[in-house]
């Protein structure tokens, strides 16, 4: 007990000695001066940070559009159309590519041919499929949509083949409209058909 | 006497520790030897070759700088945009933007081009607010017909959607972007069933719908460029206005392509523009997220290498090292867009008749008129309903 107040009080001897050395003029002024700046800058952070969180008013959203549900005969016609769509894609990506490639001289002529030519064989197969399928009455303006949109790339590729004869680069161009046209048309399909088809990136 | 041997001594071996510091053998990326590994020659600038690109520009004229917003996501997983904020459990609104930068030749380049594909707004009924690049530059004081010039960030449907609406425009896109979809494109099948190669949510072997539905393939390398977003490059190759390039490419005095390979995809590029607050830096999907480069956190992964996408937010921080620093870094999707919160788009209004789409001035070129109205419209706004539109207006 004694050996504990003891301690007690050097302690409080040793803190007072300290208080005693600590409360200078200097350091008084300088303290007060530390606590200013500190007291500055916490009611400007606080203030950026109150404006960065400060929403901007908001107008009344309007309701969204819902998509109306696929009737079972529509579903059925479109996961037939899938693979025919799937193909005519590959095709014609590889196609416009290799004509981006060749432009460059990184894909020779030879390889150009054979690509147009398997993207020609790939429209008229699935031209083929896709009047061998029944559109309901609903999706029939967007089955004929679909089929003028691989008429127009069969066009557009027979126009591009021509370079192959004559050695004129120029059929890519002339060729170019169509292929433009029918990516549109299987764009505007292809997202009414396929909604999930090109998620957001 | 002692004391002064021994203070003399101090210093000296100070002087020899921050000598030697210098000298250490640490990985700077100022040297063609000890660039990153797996980083292409023509993707990779020294810190010394990029800090000379900030010299050059700066005796370069000054640029005028706007973004506008092409359309919005909305209500995206916060998770899914940014990895490392998927704890918080909510979503985020994320923009489309578009840059659009004035030349003493009152030219304009455009950074992306913005997306084309209405039926989007409809489809994933999550995004709104789209109008017409061309609507938007009249409505904002701009004439559309001076854009000559459009640098693609990278060439997914988003973000390079409407380059046949500019049709005298030269499109400047890196090689590697181009080289790389092909590559994927005709990847071999033996064992992955068609995934890796997949251009979209349909696997091409099977016709199956690929990956949960609403993943789909957004992270396959050839998913995001439609077919239709292919042939408006093509369209542009075919009558001579494409540059494809390899690497850095400075356009004009103050205006420089930087590469930014795998920053996003495998040719992403970013766009150094000389203003008066100092270097900007376009960056499309590399710097999808403003904050994300401040607090150095990745964004957006597509085909992203989450490293390249650092060492693309580096290159935004050596350009612009001499002023603003990362607030000189253009972000194409940041969340905070529009607001104080990102003090570079800060000054906003709604584009008038824009279906909600919004601009943003970030700087003027000195003796610049503003573009921003006297009393600008400043209420957010969100409008999901497709505008009416024809396949070819």
């Amino acid at each position: 007990m004694e050996v504990g107040r003891s301690a007690a009080e050097t302690v409080m001897s040793r803190a007072s000695v300290l208080l005693q050395l600590w409360m200078t003029p200097k350091t008084i002024v300088l303290s007060l001066l530390v606590l200013g700046l500190v007291g500055v800058l916490s009611f400007a952070t606080m203030r950026e940070l109150g404006r960065a969180t400060t929403p901007a008013p908001v107008a009344p959203q309007p309701a969204r559009p819902t998509r109306p549900a696929l009737t079972a005969a529509e579903e059925a016609f479109i996961k037939a159309m899938t693979p025919i769509h799937a193909d005519v894609q590959r095709s014609l990506m590889r196609a416009s590519l290799g004509q981006i490639l060749y432009k460059t001289n990184d894909l020779s002529s030879t390889e150009l041919k054979t690509r147009m030519t398997q993207a020609l064989a790939t429209y008229g197969r699935a031209e083929t499929g896709l009047r061998a399928l029944e559109p309901p009455g609903s999706l029939v303006r967007d089955h004929e949509r679909y089929i003028t949109a691989v008429r127009l790339l069969q066009e557009s590729a027979v126009e591009g083949l021509k370079m192959f004869k004559d050695g004129k680069d120029d059929h890519l161009l002339a060729a170019y409209p169509k292929s433009q046209e029918a990516s549109d048309l299987i764009r505007e399909v292809g997202g009414k058909f396929w909604p999930s088809e090109f998620p957001p990136n | 006497m002692i004391q002064k041997l021994l203070r003399i001594t101090t210093i000296l071996a100070l002087i020899a520790l921050v000598g030697g510091l210098g000298r250490a053998d640490v990985l700077r990326a100022d040297d063609d030897n000890k660039r990153p590994p797996q980083t292409l020659q023509s993707g990779f600038e020294s810190t010394d070759r990029l800090l000379r690109d900030v010299e050059r520009a700066e005796k370069a004229p000054l640029y005028s700088a706007w973004i506008v917003e092409s359309s919005r996501f909305m209500n995206v997983p916060f998770g899914g945009f940014q990895p490392d904020k998927a704890g918080l459990n909510t979503t985020v609104n994320l923009p489309v933007n578009v840059g659009i930068i004035e030349g003493p030749d009152h030219k304009l380049t455009l950074y992306d081009s913005g997306w084309k594909q209405l039926a989007y707004i409809f489809d994933w009924n999550t995004s709104c607010c789209w109008k017409g690049i061309r609507d938007q530059l009249t409505a904002i004081g701009h004439d559309p017909s001076k854009v000559t010039q459009i640098v693609l960030g990278h060439a997914h449907w988003d973000h390079a959607g409407q380059l046949s609406d500019f049709p005298d425009a030269v499109v400047y896109i890196q090689k590697e972007e181009l080289k790389q979809i092909d590559f994927f494109l005709n990847y071999p099948v033996d064992f992955n069933a068609g995934h890796i190669r997949a251009v979209n949510t349909v696997d091409p072997l099977t016709g199956a719908q690929v990956g949960p539905p609403e993943q789909a393939c957004a992270r396959t390398p050839v998913c995001g460029y439609p077919p239709q977003t292919v042939q408006e490059i093509l369209g542009k190759v075919l009558s001579g206005k494409a540059r494809i390039v390899d690497g850095r490419h400075e356009i004009a005095p103050g205006l420089v392509i930087h590469p930014a390979f795998r920053g996003h995809t495998y040719g992403s590029q970013l766009l150094q523009v000389n203003t008066a607050r100092g270097q900007l830096v376009f960056g499309s999907d590399t710097y999808s997220s403003w904050t994300g480069i401040r607090d150095w956190l990745v964004a957006n992964i597509q085909q992203t290498d989450t490293i390249q996408q650092f060492l693309a937010y580096e290159k935004c921080y050596v350009l612009t090292s001499r002023l603003n620093s990362f607030n000189n870094c253009v972000a194409a999707h940041e969340p905070t867009s529009y607001t104080s919160a990102y003090p570079l788009t800060a000054n906003w209004w709604n584009i008038p008749n824009g279906n909600c789409s919004r601009a943003a001035e970030l700087i003027l070129a000195p003796g610049k008129t503003t573009h921003v109205p006297g009393n600008p419209d400043r209420v957010l706004c969100v409008n999901t309903t497709p505008p009416p539109h024809v396949i070819r207006p």
